[in-house]
This record gives structure tokens, C-alpha cells and sequence, in this order.
């Protein structure tokens, strides 16, 4: 076949220009660690890798969501625990209120001492978290869920328990109401203190009297072991909530684990196998350099 | 005889000094574009007869010829048409190609922001940060939006620019064909011979039309050429030229179309007449693949700010106020034909967006009936009125009426992206809170009975309730009261629905699900006698009330679009998937392309090229016949000499 002098000019410089292109998009993928430049590269890749990306994105939201709640309800359970402990010893005050032995002066410093647990209960209630947030009043965060009475105290809260969103498939409430704690299956607990110190501080000068005591003392003490009952169960529930956050926490972990896994199968180039390209390639292109200079330096110009 | 030799001499002297200009020629003209070579027709002179025979009476030049095939440089012709359009189609797409799928330039990461930073409000429904950062990644997603709509608006722009380079080149080169077919017939019939560097250069310009448009070309008597462009419309006749143009489109002022132009008329030319060249590959490219391209991710932007907006005003913000919009909704184009003689204002109403498709319409009217066509697949729907109701649009007539032939082109998404926007620029209008609260009062109710939080649906939002609903279990026929008096009452155990009629006693059943008001609550436990629920309206909004956050969240990958069937972000991945696709499917096609058009130009370079080589050793043989010439003049000299000598 006859060959113009064009063509041996054009073919070689197309060729070259290829080779060179083809080097070029490899040593992109190696500075990048990148297998896919563009879509085109591998379409279908490309789209799982964006979904793969949001849904560690929404992974890592939850992750995130998950620190919210434990933080969330390690303040509730640690106000929970202080008002266990408040309780137990309004309790053993109880206990020592039934000594028949004492006079009403040592009842009445009794119902100091629980006028004292009282304000601190009803503190204890009101409680915020770091944020200014109270901890038991429902949605209503910014109010705060008790005000003492004359006979009590009032909930001002409403009974909306705060959710987060923990997981795909899992809402968890980070706030328990108060009116759930405190004035749980129609016991008050702020009621049976204040009628328990009102009762402390009334003397005791008939055999009625006495009998309305033991009565009183008697009523007081189941009604705070029901109170007592109630926040146990709460923080029971908050205990396997925590739990059950580890869980998800450890699932969640693999699940990002697995993710970032497909997606480097997805795009990430194997370097083993590119840096082998890049020398056969890189010889190609030698190769086709030096050929093409032979070849064009062959003229019978060059002879006559 | 002498005399004769002597002549003989000249005509080879000549001959090969003609020989060595054409091999000089070709040498010096090696490299130009669209030059074939020259070769030396040399034929032998007239013989005469002396009675004893013929002598011949030495060389003669025929004509100088190029090497030329017709066949081969039709082929060239169209592998030109067929790759640059391919090429030019390529090109434009590589564009968008890496745009949408950069993991930062991309609509996924902002939109990834954007749900992040929601959650991140969910879980601290009061923080004024949180809320600020709600509407900056809002704001930014919106911007995305925009920036991405803005690129492929550029695109665009740039396909008219090229659009009309192209015509501008095509009306050039089409004058410059018919001068030099009015040049070259003149130049052969005055001397018989052809103008051969005059017809290489109106064979490149031809091949120079076949990269902006498909090309035709048929040769005529007398060596003038007609030339057809895209389906076969007359470009260029003898001497006579035609032209394309211009033109915007009548239904979209921002699209420019080509037309071809005869004498007072000019037609828009379909996209399936232009076939080819850069033209055909620029309009395939917008055609198939840019409305495309915009529509889809107008339609998310639709889709999103729709349903985000459904939920958003669902609820109630940090006022107690009512949800108003989050996004400003975007709405339907109605582009009018610039040839309607009716004055109706035609509109498309966005009605379900979760049905859009990523079609444009037409609307046209006959005087009788109206059609509504579905362009992407052309499926024809015929209406005797309007109002009617397609793919999640309603189309009517807003005022005025429409005439005969009145035509209009409906972009349902083609501006989604553009015109997406925040509406919200108060952090405390962000409505994260429910409008309705459920309690069961643990104060007064004795027994285990709860009730969940009110779940909404779409029409609780035009009749909210107004008064608090308390619901009373009684223990003795087992059943619930106190339900409105206006609202019938659907309750749900496990998938059997029974409705009742509105203010009834409705039994009880632990676990169901009862709905009323365009809300759903769920009771379950057993309650004791005289046991009070209540649903009422949340009168103050609770600061940590994020019930709706967590709905709003819960649309990231809730199944949205195509009809409830994929999320944005699914529907974003096909987007991607398809560019890449389009892309690769370009890339091989256009690779094919170029090699055909590479094997055509190099069988036709094989004929017609110059090789300096042969051309070397012909300047060596014009060269020696040159001396051989010379020498034979030499001899005949010397002949002479010796009768001159003879007396001597």
C-alpha cells in the first residue's frame, strides 16, 4: 500500500498524543488513589458510591445523635440516683419519727430537717442540664416543672417525652416527665412530704392525736416507698436504654467499617496494579517516540 | 533530420522540466491541507510519415492531473459529519460529567449538610445555634442548587454561541463553494484543462462543511458542484447559494434553533433534519441530554421544597404559631408560542409532586379539543375542556382563551433548580413542634393505660382542632367516650379498619390505633374506670417539643419521588448514573467514530497524499531524462558540426 507522507506523520502524532493521554489519566488516578476521575469512568460505581456516602453520612448523623442521649440521660440517671438518695433518707427520718419516745419539740426538728428534703426534692425536679434545658418538665424545656404549694407542689410540665432519632429504625426518648416520676400511679411524693411535715410539727396531746400519728406515719411510709418504687423503675428503664445505646454504637461502628470498605471497593484504586500499568505504558510510549523518529528519518532525501 | 532531432530534444527538455515543476509542486505542497497530487500526463508526439516508415517526432504533455477518487473522498465526507458530531456531543457532555458527581462541587454533600445539620436540631430543638445552622445549610443547599442550574445554563448559552458559529462558518463556506464552482467551470471550459489546485481547495471546503454539517455532494456536468446539507436541503447549485440562520424558538426565547432560508421564507429545522457535523452533534446534545439533565435536577429541587414544605407547615414553630414555608415552592414554565393569536394565560399548577415526571408538555388547541403531549415519549392525550389533571400537574386556563392552532410549551421542572429557594429567614420560624399534645394524666388516672403522641396527616393542618378532646375509658363496657361531635372515628386492630360514625362510644381494644381529626393516636394498657385521655391543641409551644424535626429528618430517605418509589439522594444517583452512562457510551462511540474517519482519510491519503519518497525518486528521473535530453542536444549540435566540417 502506498503511503502518504502526511499520514506516517499523523498517524504517528495521533498515536503518540493517545499514549500520552492514556498516561496522563493514569498518573491522575495515582495522585488521586482514585479509580473513578468521573461518572463515565464506571457509571454504575459512581451512583453506589453516593449512596454509600449518604448512608454513612446518616451513619455518622446517628453516631452522633447516640452522644446526644447518653449525655442526655446521664444526667437525668445521675439526678435520679441524688433523688434515690434523698429518698432513702426521708425514709430512715420516717423510721425515726416513729419513736414513740419523742417529744414534739424532737418531732419538729424532724420536720425541719424535712422541710430542708422537701426544697431540695423540689430542686432536684427542677433540675437543667448544661444547657439551661429542664430535665423533667415534657417538651415545655424552658419551664420549670414544679412549684411548691401549701399542700405540695404544682406540675407545670406537660407529659411530651423527647425523642431522638438513634438509628434507621429506632426513635429514643431522652426525657422522662416529672409527673411520671413523682406523682406516678396517684401518688404525690411532694404531697406525702408536706403532709408528712405537717404532721410531724402537730403536738401530740390526746390518745387520738397519738393514733392519727401512727396513722399519718403509716400512710407516709407506703406513700414514699411508692415514690421510691417509681423512680427505681425509671432509672431501671434509663439503665437498659444506656445499654442498648452501647449496642447500637458497636453496630453502628461495623456498619461504618463496612461502608468505607465498599466504598474503597467502589473507588479506590489498587496500586499494584496501576504502578505495573504505568511501566508498560511508559515503555509504549518509548517505544512509539523512538520508532516514529527512525521512521521519519528514513528519506531518500537524506541519500541524493 | 537535424532539425528534427533538435526538436526532439526541446519537447524532452521541456517535458522534464515540466516534470521536475509538478515534482517540485507536489514536494512544496506535501503538507498542505487538503492537497492531492499531481502527475505529469506525457504522451508521445505525432509520428511522420517519411515514406519508409514513421519517425517519431519526440514528447508531448498531455495535461497535469491530480490523483483524485471520489469514492474515497465521499467517504472522508461523511466519517467527518458522523465524528465531529459524535466528538462535539462528547465534549459538551464531559462538562456536566464531572459537575454533578464531585464529592464537593456535587448536590450530595450539601444535601448531606443540609439533613445533618436537622438532626443535629432534633436533638436540640431550642439551641438558637442549631437553628441558625439549619438555615445556613439550608441556604447553602440552595445555592448548590443554583450553581449548579447557573453551570448548565452556561452550557446552554454556549450551545447557542455554537450553534451560530457553526451556521455563520456553514453560510461562508457555502459562498465560497459556489465562487469557486462558477471559477472552476469557467477556467476548464476556456481551456480544457482542469484547474486541479482550484478544485483541491473547494474539496476542502467541502470537507471543512462536513464537520458542521452533514454533507451531500453531487457533481455535476461541466465539473460544478452541488452540495446538500443535513436531509438533503439544497446548500449550494452551480453558482447559487443558499443559507441556514438563526432563530429563537417561538415557544422558548432562550433556545436558538436552526432555520433554512429561502427566498422571503425561513423554516426551523427539527432536530431530526439536522443530522451530523458539529450542528447535529450540538443539538442531539441538548435535545437528548441537557433538557434532560436540567429537568431531573429541577425536579428534585421541586420534590424536595414540596415535601419539605408539607411537613414544615404541618407544624408549629418556637411561637406556637402555625408552620408556614420553608422553601419557596418552585412552579411549572407556560411558554407561549410567539405565533398564538389567542390571549389565554395558559398555567400549570405542580398538584402532586411526588408524580412529576422529568418531561416537558405541549399543549395545543384545534378550535375543538385540546392535546396535551408528553414530549419525552410522545404519548398524546386529547381533552374536550380544561381543567385536567397529568403527571402530578393540572393545566388551565388562568384567563382569556385560546384559538385555533394556539400552541404552548410547558417546562413543569426545567426551572426547579433555579428558582429554589429559602423562604425562612427567622430562626425561630423554623416549626420543629407538633400542634398537638396527648396526656395521660398520672395524677389522676389510676390505672396502666397510655396513650402515644398524636401523629398527623395532611388535613389535620386545614382543621386543626380547636378545644381539647378528652377521652373517657369506661371499665364496665369496656369502650372509650368524649370523642368530637363533628369527626368520624377510624379505628385500626392489627390491618381490620373499622369506622364509626362521628361522637360515638367506641370500644376498646389495648394496642389500636385510633384516628380522628386527621390525626392518630395509640392507646394501649389497661386503663381503670373513669381513666381520662387527652388530646388538645399545644397551646404553648414546648421549647423542647421536636416532634417535627424528627419527621423532617425521617424525608431524607423517605421514598419521595417517581411516584413514592425513591428518595432525592436515589433519584440524584440515577441522575449521575445516566450522565455517566450518556458519557461512556459517547467516549466509545466517539473513539469508533474517529477510527473509521482515521482509515477513510488514510485510503484516501494513500491515493492521493504525497509521498516525499516517490516524489524524490521522480525529481531523479525528471532529473536524468533532463541531462539525457541535453546530451541528445549535444549529439545534434555535433551532427551539425560535422556536415559544417565537411569542406574543411
Amino acid at each position: 500500500m502506498r503511503i502518504s507522507t502526511n499520514t506516517i506523520f499523523e498517524s504517528g502524532t495521533s498515536r503518540l498524543g493517545d499514549l500520552q493521554s492514556d498516561l496522563m489519566k493514569l498518573q491522575q488516578q495515582l495522585s488521586t488513589g482514585r479509580r473513578i476521575l468521573s461518572p463515565s469512568d464506571d457509571p454504575v460505581a459512581a451512583a453506589r458510591a453516593l449512596e454509600i456516602t449518604q448512608a454513612q453520612s446518616v451513619n455518622t448523623q446517628f453516631a452522633n445523635n447516640r452522644q446526644t442521649v447518653k449525655s442526655q440521660l446521664s444526667i437525668t440517671e445521675s439526678t435520679l440516683s441524688n433523688i434515690s438518695d434523698l429518698l432513702t433518707s426521708v425514709q430512715s427520718t420516717l423510721v425515726s419519727a416513729g419513736n414513740g419516745t419523742y417529744s414534739d419539740t424532737q418531732r419538729g426538728f424532724l420536720a425541719a430537717e424535712l422541710r430542708g428534703n422537701l426544697d431540695e426534692l423540689v430542686g432536684l425536679a427542677n433540675t437543667s442540664d448544661g444547657a439551661g434545658n429542664r430535665l423533667f418538665s415534657g417538651y415545655q424545656t424552658k419551664t420549670a416543672p414544679y412549684a411548691q404549694t401549701a399542700t405540695g407542689a404544682q406540675y407545670n410540665g406537660d407529659q411530651g417525652q423527647r425523642m431522638v432519632q438513634i438509628s434507621a429504625s429506632r426513635q429514643m426518648a431522652v426525657s422522662e416527665t416529672g409527673d411520671n416520676i413523682f406523682q406516678a400511679n396517684g401518688q404525690d411524693v411532694f404531697k406525702t412530704m408536706t403532709d408528712l411535715i405537717n404532721l410531724l410539727q402537730t403536738p401530740v396531746t390526746t390518745p387520738a392525736a397519738s393514733a392519727a400519728l401512727s396513722a399519718g406515719l403509716a400512710t407516709a411510709s407506703t406513700g414514699l416507698q411508692s415514690a421510691a418504687d417509681a423512680v427505681l423503675t425509671v432509672r431501671a428503664a434509663m439503665g437498659s436504654r444506656l445499654k442498648e445505646l452501647d449496642a447500637l454504637d458497636v453496630s453502628g461502628q461495623d456498619r461504618d467499617i463496612q461502608y468505607a470498605q465498599a466504598l474503597s471497593g467502589y473507588q479506590s484504586l489498587d496500586y499494584t496494579k496501576a504502578i505495573s500499568q504505568l511501566s508498560q505504558q511508559q515503555m509504549t510510549l518509548e517505544a512509539a517516540q523512538k520508532s516514529f523518529a527512525r521512521v521519519v528519518g528514513l528519506s531518500l532525501f537524506n541519500l541524493i | 533530420m537535424a532539425t528534427s532531432i533538435l526538436s526532439i530534444g526541446i519537447s524532452a527538455l521541456n517535458a522534464a522540466q515540466v516534470g521536475l515543476s509538478t515534482t517540485g509542486h507536489n514536494i512544496a505542497n506535501a503538507s498542505t491541507p487538503g492537497y492531492t497530487r499531481q502527475v505529469v500526463v506525457q504522451g508521445a508526439a505525432q509520428a511522420q510519415n517519411f515514406g519508409y516508415g514513421y519517425v517519431g517526432q519526440g514528447t508531448q504533455i498531455n495535461t497535469i492531473k491530480r490523483i483524485y477518487s471520489e469514492l474515497l473522498n465521499n467517504q472522508v465526507i461523511s466519517g467527518q459529519s458522523l465524528s465531529s458530531a459524535t466528538s462535539n456531543y462528547a465534549a459538551q457532555m464531559k462538562q456536566i460529567d464531572n459537575l454533578l458527581s464531585d464529592t464537593t462541587a456535587g448536590l450530595s454533600p450539601v444535601v448531606q449538610d443540609f439533613f445533618a445539620s436537622l438532626q443535629g436540631l432534633s436533638a436540640n430543638p431550642n439551641d438558637a445555634s442549631a437553628r441558625q445552622a439549619t438555615l445556613s445549610s439550608a441556604s447553602s443547599l440552595a445555592a448548590r442548587f443554583h450553581s449548579l442550574d447557573g453551570r448548565l445554563d452556561e452550557i446552554r448559552q454556549g450551545v447557542n454561541s455554537q450553534i451560530t458559529t457553526s451556521v455563520g462558518l456553514v453560510n461562508a463556506y457555502a459562498k465560497q463553494i459556489g465562487q469557486l464552482n462558477d471559477v472552476i467551470e469557467k477556467a476548464t471550459s476556456a481551456t480544457g484543462n482542469p484547474p486541479n489546485d482550484l478544485m483541491d481547495q473547494r474539496d476542502l471546503l467541502v470537507s471543512h462543511l462536513s464537520k458542521e454539517i452533514k454533507t451531500s455532494v453531487v457533481r455535476q456536468d461541466g465539473g460544478s458542484y452541488s452540495v446538500f446539507v443535513g436531509n438533503g436541503l439544497p446548500l449550494v447549485v452551480g453558482k447559487q447559494t443558499f443559507s441556514l440562520a438563526t432563530q429563537r424558538s417561538p415557544t422558548d426565547g432562550t433556545r436558538l434553533e436552526v432555520a433554512y432560508q429561502t427566498k422571503n421564507k425561513s423554516t426551523i429545522l427539527s432536530a431530526d433534519s439536522l443530522p451530523g457535523g458539529n450542528i447535529g452533534g450540538m443539538i442531539q446534545f441538548r435535545n437528548n441530554s441537557l433538557d434532560n439533565i436540567q429537568n431531573q435536577l429541577g425536579r428534585i429541587a421541586t420534590v424536595m421544597a414540596q415535601t419539605f414544605n408539607e411537613q414544615h407547615q404541618q407544624a408549629q414553630d418556637a411561637s406556637g404559631s402555625a408552620g408556614g414555608l420553608f422553601f419557596t415552592t418552585p412552579l411549572a414554565v407556560v411558554n407561549a408560542s410567539g405565533n398564538n393569536t389567542g390571549n389565554a394565560a395558559v398555567l400549570a399548577d405542580i398538584t402532586d409532586a411526588k408524580a412529576l415526571t422529568t418531561s416537558d408538555y405541549r399543549l395545543q388547541y384545534d378550535g375543538a379539543n385540546y392535546t396535551i403531549t408528553r414530549l419525552d415519549n410522545g404519548t398524546a392525550q386529547s381533552f374536550a375542556s380544561l381543567p385536567q389533571s397529568l403527571d402530578g400537574l393540572t393545566f388551565k386556563v388562568g384567563s382569556g382563551a385560546m384559538a385555533s392552532g394556539d400552541d404552548y410549551l410547558i417546562q413543569p421542572t426545567a426551572n426547579g433548580a433555579s428558582t429554589f429557594s429559602l423562604a425562612l429567614s427567622d430562626i425561630t420560624k423554623i416549626a420543629v413542634g407538633s400542634p398537638v399534645l396527648s396526656s395521660a394524666p398520672a395524677t389522676s388516672n389510676t390505672g396502666a393505660g397510655t396513650i402515644t403522641a398524636p401523629v398527623l396527616d395532611s388535613t389535620y393542618t386545614a382543621n386543626p382542632l380547636t378545644s381539647a378532646v378528652t377521652l373517657t375509658y369506661d371499665g364496665t363496657g369496656v369502650s372509650l367516650s368524649g370523642f368530637p361531635a363533628a369527626a368520624p372515628i377510624t379505628v385500626k386492630v392489627g390491618s381490620t379498619s373499622t369506622t364509626y360514625p362521628a361522637g360515638s362510644t367506641v370500644p376498646y381494644t389495648a394496642g389500636a390505633s385510633i384516628s380522628f381529626s386527621g390525626l392518630t393516636v395509640q392507646l394501649s394498657g389497661v386503663p381503670n374506670d373513669t381513666d381520662q385521655f387527652t388530646i388538645s391543641p399545644n397551646a404553648i409551644n414546648g421549647a423542647g417539643d421536636n416532634r417535627n424535626a424528627l419527621l423532617l429528618t425521617a424525608l431524607q430517605t423517605a421514598n419521595t419521588m417517581n411516584s413514592g418509589t425513591t428518595s432525592y439522594s436515589g433519584v440524584y444517583g440515577q441522575l449521575v448514573s445516566t450522565v455517566g452512562n450518556k458519557m461512556y457510551e459517547l467516549q466509545v462511540n466517539d473513539a469508533a467514530e474517529k477510527t473509521l474517519l482515521t482509515q477513510a482519510i488514510a485510503a484516501q491519503q494513500s491515493e492521493s497524499g504525497v509521498n516525499l519518497d516517490e516524489e524524490a525518486t521522480n525529481l531523479l528521473r525528471y532529473q536524468q531524462a533532463y541531462q539525457a535530453a541535453g546530451k541528445m542536444m549535444q549529439i545534434a549540435s555535433q551532427l551539425f558540426d560535422v556536415l559544417l566540417n565537411l569542406k574543411q
